[in-house]
């Protein structure tokens, strides 16, 4: 398979479960080591995907669900990016960063809705120097 | 990027995370944002990373303006 083959398997799949390809699924670890150096995906130590933006294939405290999906973003962008991408309503269950009181957020016919503030800590130049903590 | 309740839980995040402030965004423009940044579809084969120059055109469309946002 081409590497945009895989992407879209990556994809795919998250799409549909909400959960990522394992490497041994996937079974193409070069593949994967280049979508990772071209920041497509994020790998762990192991090789495994750790995010597929906006998908986070580990939990959470921003978990989205959909008519069809319950999926992990890995930040409130990109929880408010999986409602974006799957282009439907959707419940976003959140919590505050700072004292962990639970939030939630609405979007529903292209709107969002809901209370609270979105912090960017680090400079957009800056975002893949440690992009865990971004 | 987190979520929080007000600006006041932000400066007390900061502070224990010793970070300056960053940006703050209301939820509609973050809204704005993901639409913008995650709407096309990533298993489009012709889909590919944004340049650094779109990135910014992006960014500069959405009124994300200063240094925050600049890329080089």
């Amino acid at each position: 398979m081409t590497d945009a083959e895989i992407r879209a398997q990556i994809y795919d799949q998250f799409l549909h479960s909400g959960i990522a390809p394992s490497s041994l699924e996937i079974g193409d670890d070069e593949a994967l080591k280049r979508l990772a150096d071209g920041r497509v995906i994020v790998l762990d130590d192991a090789g495994e995907i750790l995010m597929a933006p906006p998908f986070s294939a580990v939990p959470t405290p921003f978990l989205v669900f959909t008519a069809n999906l319950r999926a992990f973003g890995n930040c409130i962008w990109d929880a408010l990016g999986i409602a974006a991408m799957t282009k439907s309503d959707a419940v976003i269950a959140a919590s505050c960063g700072d004292c962990g009181a639970s939030m939630h957020v609405d979007v529903a016919n292209g709107a969002v809705d809901g209370s609270g503030l979105i912090h960017f800590a680090i400079p957009a130049r800056l975002w893949w120097q440690n992009i865990v903590f971004t | 990027m987190l979520l929080f309740r007000d600006e006041e839980h932000i400066d007390r995040w900061c502070a224990q995370w010793h970070q300056p402030r960053g940006a703050i965004l209301s939820l509609e423009a973050g809204w704005r944002l993901a639409q913008a940044w995650h709407g096309p579809d990533r298993r489009d084969p012709e889909w590919r990373r944004r340049t650094v120059e779109e990135t910014e055109s992006l960014f500069a469309s959405l009124n994300l303006l200063g240094d925050f946002w600049r890329l080089r």
